[in-house]
């Protein structure tokens, strides 16, 4: 009898997927390439959303209430809605030491501040710049902290998580070489962006972006601080402007009133930023796009 | 506890964590400055009436919280408030300051889908009773809470088990046992024992990715100084506003809550007060917002006509808010009463003005949405 129960459960329990929440859509796709048929995953924010600012919806509790993982950025980008999500949950699997995997500090983050960190210099992270997800490389070695993840979850599955992971990052490294040839190839050197957003794609791609639209982060643009970044443009001979789509473009045409010849792009920053982009090398093959039609 | 017992307090903390390397617990301050100006106050306390707000300009509250996990199965939440009285010996008005336990309490998800709390809480009867000041909407809290629950609103010590329901929706049925003593005087019983059952029931759907709608029901029963039963009943419905698409620039929020009191004493009619409020705000641009309110409240056959009138009070208000940050935030307000008391002229409508300045520095945990 117990043979026969267990004959009949056994599909059960090898069918069981993992289930994840993840706190944006990037690591949504990322756990998808990972995980594949063998993951459910929702992303908590939207890909049009500033993930700064999320709500702290009593519906994502409900859905966080089954989950058996929750992955963040991390570095303080989702701290003041994550906790009170996964709290609010009452989930024992969340509240667990392994039930929060947050990525961006494991993969050698940038511009960590030095000294005292102070809200005087705005919404400062004082691990470091937590938007890792517009980095290919990192993007591949995320995939594999995922895919290890996983595997002491389900191991079962331990080899097919990493042979998924392998393959996205070596994806991830060979279209890197190419996304670089073609940023080189277009000549573009500087960009203006609104928001420290794209540090880690200029740092990979080997472009100069230290003039922002915000005079300090998380602070919306003024009239002084515009007229500084308009001069810097102009000495500097800065022909290109992204602006990550969670900022309106009010700021963008006053620059293109002022400095006729420059190019402002309104670009997605996240999977699903747009509605035709769901995996994570479409939205950076759209960046690289924007760039090219820009310079 | 003063002023000079809590630096001792805090010095204490701070080398115990030298010492010991403990982690520190997160901490916050906030900070509200207020300068109020109406028809009803005066710039000087009334020796003989001296709960009430002078004119002027003046530090309104001061808010310290520390949070932090005690262990793995506990969190500790401790927020002090520092606000002023007027203590008066029927010639002078002096004004004092100091600390008060405004929430101390122990949380633990222990039990499966339950948040148990025990210690001293701001009690789930309605949704606004949970704010804090610096969270409200308005300066002030709508007519039938300050009336009928209090000034600082139904906040007592005791235990509180809030239970996720398995439905696909956010459905949370809240059980809290109350010792029904120290500031809520509508529970004062002298009864040794006779405490405060109250339930809430809260819930919230999805409409769209943009829209959420919140109802709840609250209910509270307990001896009161008459050794009779009060009985406190509420609903609250709320709608929220905030496209995933813009919504750094634009929302809107529309709450409505009812509030009931029913009192019993010994061979008198029952005293009945009931208040209805329903606010709208709306964010027009990312720092800014404009808010308007409704609200009333209505008492039958008070226990004390003298303090508490048998009439209708009726409230509209209107405010401005600007936030530079997410950590400050400054509002403009302006209130007309009409009805309830009167003031020395002998007027019934009472025109106020407020201007609230809300600053907020350290590790502050977020509001409930």
């Amino acid at each position: 009898m117990k043979k026969l129960l267990l004959i009949l459960l056994f599909p059960v329990f090898a069918m069981a997927k993992i289930q994840v929440a993840t706190t944006t859509t990037d690591l949504a796709a990322l756990v998808k390439e990972v995980g594949q048929n063998q993951v459910e995953v929702f992303s908590i924010a939207k890909g049009t959303q500033d993930p700064h600012q999320v709500e702290a919806k009593p519906s994502f509790m409900i859905k966080l209430r089954d989950s058996d993982l929750v992955i963040a950025q991390g570095l303080e980008l989702e701290s003041a809605w994550i906790t009170p999500l996964m709290q609010g949950s009452r989930n024992a699997k969340l509240a667990a030491k392994n039930g929060l995997l947050e990525i961006a500090e494991l993969l050698e983050p940038i511009e960590i501040p030095k000294g005292n960190v102070s809200r005087a210099e705005g919404d400062v992270h004082p691990g470091g710049n937590p938007h890792f997800q517009l980095d290919p490389i990192r993007l591949g070695k995320a995939a594999v902290i995922i895919a290890q993840r996983f595997g002491e979850i389900d191991p079962t599955q331990k080899t097919f998580f990493e042979t998924n992971a392998k393959a996205f990052q070596k994806k991830m490294d060979d279209k890197t070489k190419d996304w670089q040839a073609r940023i080189k190839k277009a000549g573009v050197k500087e960009i203006v962006t609104y928001h420290k957003t794209f540090s880690y794609f200029c740092d990979r791609f080997q472009l100069q972006c230290d003039v922002h639209l915000e005079p300090k982060p998380g602070i919306p643009p003024t009239a002084s601080h515009l007229i500084s970044v308009i001069d810097q443009m102009k000495k500097r001979n800065i022909h290109l402007v992204l602006i990550e789509n969670l900022y309106e473009d009010s700021v963008g045409q006053k620059l293109k009133q002022q400095i006729p010849t420059v190019s402002v792009n309104r670009v997605p920053v996240s999977v699903e930023g747009e509605p035709s982009l769901t995996t994570n090398e479409q939205l950076i093959e759209r960046l690289v796009k924007a760039i090219e039609e820009g310079k | 506890m003063n002023l000079r017992l809590f630096s001792v307090f805090l010095l204490t903390s701070a080398m115990g964590l030298n010492t010991f390397a403990l982690t520190a617990p997160n901490m916050s301050a906030n900070t509200l400055f207020l300068y109020r100006n109406s028809n009803f106050h005066k710039e000087d306390v009334n020796v003989t009436t001296p709960d009430q707000e002078p004119n002027g300009f003046d530090l309104q509250e001061a808010e310290l919280q520390f949070y932090a996990d005690v262990d793995p199965y506990t969190r500790l939440n401790v927020l002090l408030a520092v606000a002023q009285s007027y203590v008066t010996d029927n010639t002078t008005v002096s004004q004092e300051w100091g600390i008060e336990p405004e929430e101390v309490f122990a949380e633990s998800n222990a039990l499966p889908a339950t948040t148990l709390k025990i210690g001293k809480f701001k009690a789930f009867m309605g949704k606004h009773n949970t704010l804090h000041s610096h969270a409200y909407s308005f300066i002030g809290a709508p007519l039938a809470n300050t009336t009928l629950l209090g000034d600082e609103g139904l906040n007592d010590a005791g235990i509180s088990a809030a239970v996720l329901l398995p439905s696909s929706w956010f459905s949370e049925f809240t059980v809290q046992y109350l010792r029904g003593k120290g500031e809520n005087e509508q529970f004062n019983s002298p009864t040794p024992g006779a405490g405060v059952g109250l339930i809430h029931w809260k819930n919230l759907v999805d409409l769209s990715d943009d829209l959420t709608v919140e109802l709840g029901a609250s209910y509270a029963n307990g001896q009161n100084s008459f050794r009779k039963i009060t009985t406190l009943s509420g609903a609250d419905l709320t709608f929220k506003w905030r496209p995933s698409d813009g919504g750094r620039y634009n929302s809107l929020m529309w709450a409505t809550e009812y509030l009931s009191r029913t009192q019993n004493k010994e061979a008198v009619t029952a005293e009945k007060g009931t208040g209805l409020a329903s606010w709208i705000q709306y964010q027009f641009a990312e720092r800014w917002a404009a808010l308007v309110r409704y609200d009333n409240l209505e008492v039958k056959d008070s226990f004390d006509p003298t303090n508490l009138l048998n009439d209708k009070t009726e409230r509209n208000s209107l405010a401005l808010v600007y936030s530079p940050s997410e950590f400050s935030s400054y509002k403009f307000e302006y209130n007309q009463k009409h009805g309830g008391e009167t003031n020395s002229d002998n007027e019934n409508t009472e025109k106020s003005v407020f201007l609230q300045a809300n600053f907020t520095i350290g590790a502050h945990p977020s509001h409930t949405y």
